[in-house]
C-alpha cells in the first residue's frame, strides 16, 4: 500500500455515463494483482470528504498505468469526470486481496454483472498470461450497456445476457452459468449481490449436479484455512468480489463490513474485496 | 496584545473564582514536558531577537516546543493527535504513516466483551461530512490488549484506548483490564453510550450520569484520563464541570452529532442502524462553539476534535482554549494530514517567532479583567 500521485493520460465515456480513465501510475502497475483496488481522493474536500473506491480494471507494468472504469452515480464520480488530461490525483493502493487462482485451473469461468466488469476485467488479463483459456459472461440491463468487445483480450469468448434481450441471452447473466458449469475449474464473480448470492447458490450444488463430487479433485475452502487467507480463496470453486460503502479502505474504520459463515463482520477493505463464496453469509437479512 | 495579557494573568496570583482557572491551568497543562521552560514570547511583540527570526535554509531554524503535558505523567510530544475510529489501532495505514510523528492515537473504541457492531450500510457521505453507525465493533478489550499492548510499547508515540460501555461496571473492568499493561499511555472515555442500567439514556447527555462513571473509572485507575464530550446536549457546560469535578485529567470536544440519511428509494433510513454520528467538516462550528465555552468553565485541558482539516482549523481550535487536537475524517482522505500538520503547526510558530506554540492558545477567549464576567459565555441558539 502507497499514497501516489496518478496522472490522468486518458478518460473516454465508453458506454452512455461510464468512464474509463487511464491513470500513470507505475507503482500501481507493478505492484498490484487482479482483484485489488485503488481508493480515490476528489480534489473537494469542503464537501466530498470520502474517497472513492475503485477496482483496478486493467494494468500495464509496461507503460506504468492503470485504469479504472466507473459509472457516474453521484456528485464523487461527477468530479472525475471533469478532470483533464494531465491531473494528478492522489491514489492509495493496491488494496484489498487479490483472486487466487489455484495452479492446476485451466479453464476460468468469469461472470459480471453491469459494472462489476470492473471487478474481473484485470483476471482476464492475468489468466491469459498464465496461459489460461477464459468464458466471461457478461449481463447488462440492454444493449446499450453491454461492455465493448474492442476493450476485451481477443483470447476471451465472450458471452452476453441482457435482462430485456436486446443482445445476446434473453435474462440473468446466471441463467447462463449452468452451460460452462462442468468446463470451468473456477469461477471468478463480481456484480449486483443478489447475483452473487445466485451464484454462491448455484456452487453450492454444482458437484451434485456434475455427479464429480468424489472425483478426488479438492475444492472449497477447507476448515483449517482463515477466513480471507490465499489458501481459502485457492480452494474455492467461486470467488466473489464484494461491494461496500467504504470510508478509510484500509481497515480502520469497519465501514465497510459483510457478515462471514464464522459469525464475524469481514471488512471488505482488508479481508476482502475477494472472498471465498464459502466465507460470505449469504442469507439471513444482517445489513440488507 | 492579547498573548501579553494572558501571560500576565497567568503568572500573577492564582485566581480564586471557578470562571477564570481556565488561564490558570491552562498554564500548569502545557508546561513542557522536558526542557526547561522556555521564556513566554508574545505574539506581534516588537523586537524578535535575531536567534529567533525563521530561517529562510531552514536548517538550523527555531526550535519549536510542541509537547504538551495533559496531567497525569502524558505528555505529548506535539498537539497533534489521531480520532478513535479513523486510525484503526495504529497499525492499518502501515507505511503510509509514521506513527511516531504523531502526537497521540485514540485507538478505535474498545468494550468489555467483543462486539459485532451494526447491520450495514455503515457509513455513508455527507455533504461536507460523513455519518458512521459503526456500532463499537471490536475483538474486546482482552483481545486489544493481547494483540497490540506489546506493540504500541515499542512505539514513541502514546497510544489512548478508548473505551466505551453500557452500565458504570462495564467501563470500570475494561479500565480495570487496562491498567498496568505495557504501552496504554491513558484511558479516553466514551460516554455517548446508552447507560443499560438507566432506560439506555446516554451517559453524556446527564451531568450526574457523567460524572458517575468518570469518578468510578478514576478510582479504578491512575492512567491519564480523558472524557469524550457529546454535543447532543442542550447545555454542554454543567456537565463538563460536572466531569472535571469527578477526576477526569482532561476532557475531549466533541463526539459525533446525532443524524440520520435517507435511502434511495427512500422507503427507509440509510444507514442499517437508522442512527448515525456525523463528523467532518460540516460539524466545525459546533466543535469551535463546544471547545470555546468548555474552555472558559473547566480548569483542565480540552483537546478539541471537529472536522480539522488543514492548519487554519487546528489554530481556530487552539485560539478558543484547546491544548490539542485530534483529526478523525480527514484521515481518510488524506492518511498524511496528521503528521503534515505537526510540520505545519511549527512552520507557523517559526514564522511567528514563536519558541513553543502555547501563546496560540486562548487568544479568542473572552478577555479576563478584574472579576469574571458572564459576558460572550451565555449560549445564543
Amino acid at each position: 500500500m502507497r499514497l501516489v500521485g496518478a496522472e490522468l493520460l486518458e478518460a473516454r465515456e465508453i458506454l452512455p455515463g461510464q468512464w474509463l480513465q487511464t491513470y500513470h501510475a507505475p507503482a500501481l502497475a507493478t505492484g498490484s494483482r487482479a482483484g485489488q483496488f485503488v481508493h480515490v481522493r476528489t480534489g473537494d474536500l469542503s464537501g466530498l470528504v470520502l474517497p472513492r473506491p475503485f477496482s483496478i480494471n486493467t494494468a500495464d507494468p509496461a507503460s506504468g498505468t492503470i485504469t479504472i472504469h466507473f459509472r457516474t452515480v453521484g456528485r464523487g464520480t461527477q468530479w472525475f469526470t471533469h478532470l483533464r488530461t494531465g491531473d494528478t490525483i492522489d491514489m492509495l493502493g493496491p488494496l484489498g486481496r487479490p483472486f487466487e487462482v489455484d495452479a492446476r485451473s485451466q479453464h476460468l469461468l468469469l461472470i459480471a454483472g453491469g459494472l462489476g466488469m470492473a471487478g474481473v476485467r484485470s483476471l482476464a488479463d492475468e489468466a491469459i498470461r498464465g496461459g489460461r483459456q477464459v468464458t466471461l459472461l457478461f449481463g447488462a440491463a440492454s444493449a446499450r450497456d453491454v461492455y465493448p468487445t474492442s476493450l476485451l483480450p481477443d483470447e476471451i469468448e465472450y458471452v452476453v445476457a441482457t435482462d430485456d434481450g436486446s443482445m445476446g441471452h434473453h435474462g440473468f447473466v446466471t441463467e447462463l452459468v449452468p452451460a460452462y458449469e462442468a468446463w470451468a475449474d473456477q469461477a471468478f464473480a463480481c456484480g449486483p449481490e443478489p447475483m452473487l448470492k445466485a451464484l454462491a447458490g448455484l456452487a453450492v450444488t454444482r458437484r451434485g449436479r456434475l455427479g464429480v463430487a468424489k472425483l478426488g479433485r479438492k475444492r472449497g475452502a477447507g476448515k483449517g484455512d482463515q477466513v480471507g487467507s490465499p489458501a481459502a480463496r485457492r480452494k474455492a470453486f467461486l470467488q466473489v468480489s464484494m461491494e461496500q460503502r467504504m470510508g478509510c479502505a484500509v481497515g480502520a474504520c469497519l465501514g465497510c463490513v459483510v457478515m462471514g459463515t464464522s459469525g464475524t463482520p469481514l471488512r471488505v477493505c482488508r479481508e476482502g474485496p475477494v472472498f471465498a463464496s464459502e466465507e460470505i453469509e449469504w442469507e439471513g437479512n444482517w445489513g440488507r | 496584545m492579547k498573548a501579553k495579557r494572558r501571560v500576565a494573568t497567568a503568572t500573577g496570583p492564582l485566581p480564586s473564582t471557578r470562571r477564570t482557572p481556565t488561564v490558570r491551568k491552562l498554564k500548569s497543562a502545557i508546561v513542557p514536558a522536558r526542557s526547561k521552560p522556555a521564556p513566554y514570547r508574545p505574539a506581534g511583540a516588537g523586537s524578535v531577537s535575531a536567534s529567533a527570526m525563521p530561517d529562510a535554509a531552514g536548517e538550523s531554524a527555531l526550535a519549536v516546543d510542541l509537547s504538551v503535558d495533559i496531567g497525569r505523567g502524558l505528555v505529548l510530544p506535539n498537539p497533534i493527535l489521531v480520532a478513535s475510529g479513523t486510525f484503526g489501532y495504529g497499525i492499518e495505514y502501515g507505511e503510509v504513516v509514521d506513527v511516531n510523528r504523531l502526537g497521540g492515537i485514540c485507538c478505535k473504541g474498545t468494550t468489555l466483551r467483543p462486539r459485532i457492531g451494526n447491520p450495514t450500510p455503515r457509513v455513508t457521505e455527507t455533504p461536507g461530512g460523513m455519518l458512521n453507525s459503526i456500532g463499537l465493533q471490536n475483538p474486546g478489550v482482552d483481545a486489544v490488549v493481547e494483540k497490540y499492548s506489546a506493540l504500541w510499547a515499542a512505539w514513541r508515540v502514546p497510544v489512548i484506548v478508548n473505551v466505551a460501555g453500557e452500565s458504570v461496571g462495564d467501563y470500570v473492568e475494561v479500565v480495570r483490564r487496562l491498567d498496568g499493561m505495557p504501552g496504554i499511555a491513558g484511558i479516553e472515555l466514551n460516554i455517548s453510550c446508552p447507560n443499560v442500567g438507566r432506560g439506555g439514556l446516554q451517559f453524556a447527555i446527564d451531568a450526574e450520569a457523567a460524572a458517575g462513571v468518570t469518578a468510578a473509572v478514576r478510582r479504578a485507575t491512575d492512567l491519564p484520563l480523558l472524557v469524550k464530550l457529546s454535543p447532543n446536549v442542550a447545555d454542554v457546560r454543567p456537565i463538563a464541570r460536572a466531569i472535571a469535578d469527578a477526576g477526569a485529567d482532561a476532557l475531549t470536544a466533541i463526539n459525533t452529532l446525532s443524524g440520520i440519511a435517507v435511502g434511495p428509494t427512500r422507503e427507509r433510513p440509510l444507514l442499517g442502524n437508522i442512527y448515525g454520528g456525523l463528523s467532518g467538516p460540516a460539524i466545525r462550528p459546533v466543535a469551535l462553539r463546544i471547545v470555546y465555552e468548555v474552555c472558559q468553565v473547566v480548569d483542565i485541558p480540552v483537546i478539541a476534535i471537529g472536522g480539522v482539516t488543514e492548519l487554519a482549523d487546528v489554530l481556530d481550535f487552539l485560539a478558543v482554549g484547546a491544548v490539542a487536537v485530534q483529526v478523525g475524517t480527514a484521515i481518510f482522505a488524506d492518511p498524511t494530514l496528521p503528521v503534515r500538520l505537526v510540520d505545519e503547526l511549527e512552520a507557523a510558530c517559526q514564522t511567528r517567532g514563536l519558541t513553543s506554540y502555547r501563546s496560540l492558545i486562548g487568544t479568542a477567549l473572552p478577555k479576563r479583567t478584574g472579576s469574571p464576567s458572564s459576558k460572550g459565555v451565555e449560549y445564543r441558539p
